[in-house]
């Protein structure tokens, strides 16, 4: 299984170069393959039967970008409407975002227009969102034309490709791709380990709702 | 003698089973289904078919115990498998009419049932009617056509040549029009051999067969005189009695519209004789005698014993290993297609039945008294109690050798079925024993039980409409295929059903509540236990919720969600402060990690067999337990948390390392009966359960409980420890000092709140009292103010100074003037030093 591009690495203690952390937060309709996307990025695995996620869950990968090693801490988050409420407590202070649809269900990419207002509209300002149609394998099932993602991906400003997690395509490019165009200034450099993650709630402190907090 | 006696119990002549064994149809390469994802394996989907097999209990029909995988898609089917096929009577003894009559009776008996059931034999033949010593017969494997979906399941076709109706070879076989009437011409043909007592065209083989049952069609007169003369024994067929010639010719009519049904050939003449006389008998199956132990039982403790069907049928030589290089393809082309693997048609199915070796289950229960049958439940009298046999002694032994001793299963299954079988007038007793244990093979029904299942359960669901489309079936769709899918029955077409059913009938039902992700991870455990009662299954789901789960599935569901993840920090604070410090110092809230475990009391985290035993001590408990598990849980992680930062802690979460439930099970049950009930008394706790007075801590707010780091205690439970274990309990009243001695408890510290300072957390502050607080040991100390006192700081100040079991007076001391005179406490001011009893 030839499943990760030869940048995609795990830490290994050489620091050359800058060290940069990002939260980044994978949004979308239930099913559409976040936890798949993720597990196989920072794995380099696919189930078949992968679990559904309640709540949310915590993962981190490291990748190297030419002198830069970048952290991702990412929040994988449920896909279900009801969990709605739960989802600003993650993608507040997220420098990046993957809003993830299925492209053999046309529902899912409307929902996933859905989350990329809601992200423009209350997310940081400078986030970096990334469209996602996934299950590209099964494109002679797709309902969601390619060319119709991305026009809507440029004209609000999205990284966008097709990806599958079932075969690894464009799984890790996608990745690389939100590392790119993420800055990499000071303030994101800090020693790996540190919570990030702390911004989760600090950003957010009074707004402990966990769910339905009916906005 | 009395050991003679049990052993004779043990080897009724029906308590034997057999295995049979086949292959499944495979799936070509890696053929994905619609959705780009793996086809189930048929052997699963026949599993999941099969279940509903192991229920018939029809005495004409053998028990179906088990459906084993094997490697391969093999299929092994475990069943009943006693006495002597008719084939092999046939031409060895004459059956006279009457027997005649009585086996075809007892045939349609079992053959109706099927048909009932929409069950098709398909293969009914003379191999698979067992004759019984009693005379009575058992219709055989009559569940492989079901099983295999109509054969589609499987490549080998199902039928047995010489008995199948002609109807079915010209439809073909693969067109799988289901109809029961080609069992009827079956039996016909059963019936005529056993009535000529002739094996019909012993010596002709399969084509030639094939075309005699197609010559059928074209028979001008009775095919049973046909037949007799084929076989020249016409003087034998002139001699049968009309009534009997009649029920034959009719099964074999060509026509299967013009065949009769079980129920038409029932009420021929030819079974007057047979039919039962009185109420008795007809009521039979009601008031059937309680059966000591059962089949099912019986197998159970087989396996226990060491007892394996797959290595029986190894040594049989039904299952042989080829050596992998055999399995190599010949060719494979580019684009993946496999050539040249195809297993030998003949391997496909395998008729012979190998019987199971019984004697290692006799030798390891020959020593059993016979008392152990019938086990001593209710009784008054010491002379009887003593009489009884001691009890089978494992305590100690942990939970995983219990489960796996057949010894002790024995007694625990003819105990326990004996008390379901009384339920619910022995609902406590079921209790007290489940206390001790549960016996898998029974913990299904232990579950009901304990859950308060009421008997109209089945009438109950088959009233909820579980089919309307609803706007929540996309989501209850995509849910159960990630459903605990290592699981065969959880994963087969099967199951997916039952499920989708049940969650469709709850969110029906429970108009109030909505579905939640997660609420399908709930409802399986109670499905894997009640495969084969989806009615049962949603009963004990619907019992649960309001149980444990009150108000966790309402559409806004936050205020309930939130107080409960107060209550679970609180609870690590009140037992670990060290870890609770730790935790909060790196924003490590259970809002990020807690809710999959509490809304789905663990099954979305845990595999299976370890919810199995979480919940099997949960279902004793009430709604506070779960968050004691989760304490556990904690506990269990507690030097890997306390030594990370806020990343790895999450991360150890995301992917939960082992945990040990029994160490689990034992944590939680210790801290669950050593804290106060009122410690984790909930707002939002449904009040069926937990009824509260004035006594009890209500009224608190949200946002006041999320400002709480340390719980509250009621005044009803500071009482009860005072007067049981004072010992237990330091009591420190913050109040001021006018306030004190004006009026305090007896023997409580004085440390008014406004002699400490808490700009350091150095225990040292209080004052003189601070070794009584470092020496304090396990007591719970509670913090005693009134209106006018800051009860947060204080409290989290000793939080901070890693002093545990700190709990704050709900409502404070004027809380103590309302107690009733039952429960006051000792209580003086100090210039009096008379003390007086208030009340
Ligand atoms: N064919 C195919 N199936 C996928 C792909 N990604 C995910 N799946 C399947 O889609 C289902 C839902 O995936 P999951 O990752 O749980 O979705 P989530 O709810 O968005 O996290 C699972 O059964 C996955 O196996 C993909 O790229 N191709
Ligand atoms: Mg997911």
């Amino acid at each position: 299984m030839a499943n990760r591009s030869g940048t995609a690495q795990r830490p290994n203690g050489q620091t050359q170069g800058k060290i940069c952390q990002f939260k980044l937060v994978l949004l979308g309709e239930s099913a559409v393959g976040k936890s798949s996307l993720v597990l196989r990025f920072v794995k380099g695995q696919f189930h078949e039967y992968q679990e559904s996620t309640i709540g949310a869950a915590f993962l981190t990968q490291t990748i190297c970008l030419d002198d830069t090693t970048v952290k991702f801490e990412i929040w994988d988050t449920a896909g279900q409407e009801r969990y709605h409420s739960l989802a600003p407590m993650y993608y507040r202070g997220a420098q990046a975002a993957i809003v993830v649809y299925d492209i053999t269900n046309q529902d899912t990419f409307g929902r996933a227009k859905t989350w990329v207002k809601e992200l423009q509209r209350q997310a940081s300002p400078n986030i970096v969102i990334a469209l996602a149609g996934n299950k590209q394998d099964l494109a002679n099932k797709r309902l969601v034309e390619y060319e119709e993602a991305q026009t809507y991906a440029d004209e609000n400003g999205l990284l966008f490709m097709e990806t599958s997690a079932k075969t690894a395509m464009n799984v890790n490019d996608i990745f690389l791709a939100i590392a790119k165009k993420l800055p990499k200034n000071e303030q994101n450099t800090g020693q790996t380990g540190s919570g990030q993650g702390r911004r989760l709630t600090e950003d957010n402190p009074d707004n402990k709702t966990v769910m339905n907090c009916c906005k | 003698m009395i050991v003679e006696m049990s052993l004779q119990l043990l080897k009724h002549p029906q308590m034997q089973f057999g295995a049979t064994t086949f292959f499944a149809k495979q799936h070509k390469g890696d053929t994905c289904g619609s959705n780009g994802l793996p086809l189930t394996p048929n052997s699963i989907i026949i599993v999941g078919r099969a279940q509903i097999l192991k229920t018939f209990n029809c005495k004409y029909l053998c028990q179906y115990l088990d459906v084993i995988r094997g490697k391969h898609e093999r299929t092994i089917v475990v069943s009943q498998y006693c006495g002597e096929p008719l084939v092999s009577c046939i031409e060895k003894r004459p059956f006279d009419w009457q027997e005649v009559r009585q086996i075809a009776f007892q045939c349609i008996g079992g053959l109706q049932v099927l048909h009932k059931k929409k069950i098709i034999h398909r293969t009914l033949s003379n191999e698979n009617i067992l004759l019984q010593a009693n005379n009575e017969i058992k219709l055989f494997n009559y569940g492989l056509y079901h099983m295999s979906d109509a054969g589609s399941l499987v490549s080998f076709p199902i039928l047995h040549v010489l008995y199948t109706a002609p109807e079915v070879f010209l439809n073909g076989l693969s067109n799988s029009i289901a109809d029961p009437k080609c069992d009827i011409w079956s039996l016909g043909i059963c019936l005529a051999e056993l009535i000529l007592n002739k094996l019909l065209w012993s010596s002709l083989k399969l084509g030639q067969r094939i075309r005699k049952v197609l010559s059928m069609l074209q028979a001008s007169t009775s095919i049973l005189e046909k037949i007799a003369r084929e076989h020249n024994c016409l003087e034998r067929y002139l001699s049968i009695p009309d009534d009997l010639k009649d029920l034959i010719e009719a099964c074999l009519n060509v026509h299967p519209n013009k065949r009769p049904t079980c129920e038409e050939l029932l009420i021929k003449p030819c079974f007057d004789s047979l039919k039962p006389k009185d109420m008795a008998e007809k009521n039979e199956d009601i008031y059937r005698p309680f059966q000591i132990f059962t089949l099912h039982e019986f197998y159970h403790w087989w396996q226990l014993a060491g007892g394996d069907v797959p290595q029986e049928l190894k040594k049989q030589g039904l299952i042989r290993s080829t050596p992998p290089i055999l399995s190599i393809p010949s060719l494979v082309l580019i684009e993946g297609t496999i050539l040249g693997q195809d297993r030998n048609p003949a391997t496909l199915y395998d008729p012979r039945i190998v019987k199971m070796p019984l004697d290692t289950l006799y030798q390891r229960f020959a020593h059993i008294p016979f008392q152990v049958f019938y086990p001593l439940i209710h009784s008054q009298s010491d002379i009887i109690e003593k009489s009884n046999p001691p009890p089978y002694d494992a305590t100690g032994l942990p939970l995983i050798i219990k489960e796996r001793d057949p010894e002790y299963q024995l007694h625990r299954v003819i105990l326990l079925r004996r008390l379901l079988h009384g339920y619910p007038f022995t609902s406590d007793l079921i209790v007290d024993e489940a206390k001790k244990d549960i016996p898998p093979l029974l913990r299904g029904e232990i579950w009901a039980a304990l859950l308060s299942v009421r008997s109209n359960y089945a009438t109950e669901y088959m009233r909820i409409d579980k089919y309307t489309h609803t706007s929540t079936d996309r989501q209850i769709e995509v849910d159960i295929p990630r459903c605990h899918q290592y699981n065969e029955l959880l994963s087969s077409s099967e199951g997916h059903k039952k499920l989708k059913r049940i969650l469709k009938a709850w969110v029906y039902k429970n108009s109030q509540y909505v579905y939640w992700q997660g609420l399908d991870s709930l409802t399986a455990p109670f499905l894997f236990l009640n495969f084969n009662d989806e009615a049962k299954a949603f009963a004990c789901l619907s019992n649960f919720v309001p149980k444990f789960l009150y108000n966790f599935f309402l559409k806004d569901n936050s205020a309930v969600i939130e107080e409960y993840l107060c209550k679970f920090s609180q609870l690590i604070a009140f037992h670990d402060p060290q870890l609770a410090n730790h935790l909060r110092d790196i924003n490590f809230y259970p809002q990020l990690f807690a809710i999959p475990w509490f809304l789905t009391l663990f099954s979305h985290v845990f595999p299976l067999y370890k919810i199995l035993h979480l919940w099997d001590k949960l279902l004793l408990c009430d709604s506070s337990f779960p968050i004691h598990i989760g304490l556990s849980i904690l506990t269990q992680l507690r030097d890997r948390l306390l030594t990370s930062g806020f990343n790895e802690c999450i991360l150890l979460f995301s992917d939960l390392p082992e945990v040990d439930i029994e160490k689990c099970v034992a944590l939680s049950s210790c801290t669950y009966e050593n804290t106060p009930k009122s410690i984790t008394s909930r707002e939002h706790e449904n009040e069926v359960y937990h009824k509260k007075s004035n006594l009890d801590i209500t009224g608190v707010s949200l946002n006041e409980l999320k400002n709480e780091l340390c719980p509250r205690i009621s005044v009803r439970d500071v009482a009860n420890i005072l007067l049981k274990n004072p010992h237990k309990m330091l009591l420190i009243d913050i109040r001021n000092t006018r306030a004190y001695k004006r009026c305090s408890v007896v023997n409580s510290t004085h440390i008014p709140f406004s002699s400490v300072s808490f700009t350091e957390n150095i225990i040292e502050n209080v004052g003189r009292d601070s070794d009584l607080l470092k020496s304090k040991g396990e007591k719970i100390v509670v913090v005693v103010g009134d209106e006018e006192t800051d009860l947060e700081t204080f409290p989290k100040f000793l939080l901070q100074c890693n002093i545990s079991k700190v709990c704050v007076l709900h409502g404070g001391f004027n809380k103590f003037l309302e107690l009733p005179a039952s429960l006051s406490i000792p209580c003086a001011s100090v210039g009096d030093p008379s003390e007086r009893q208030r009340n």
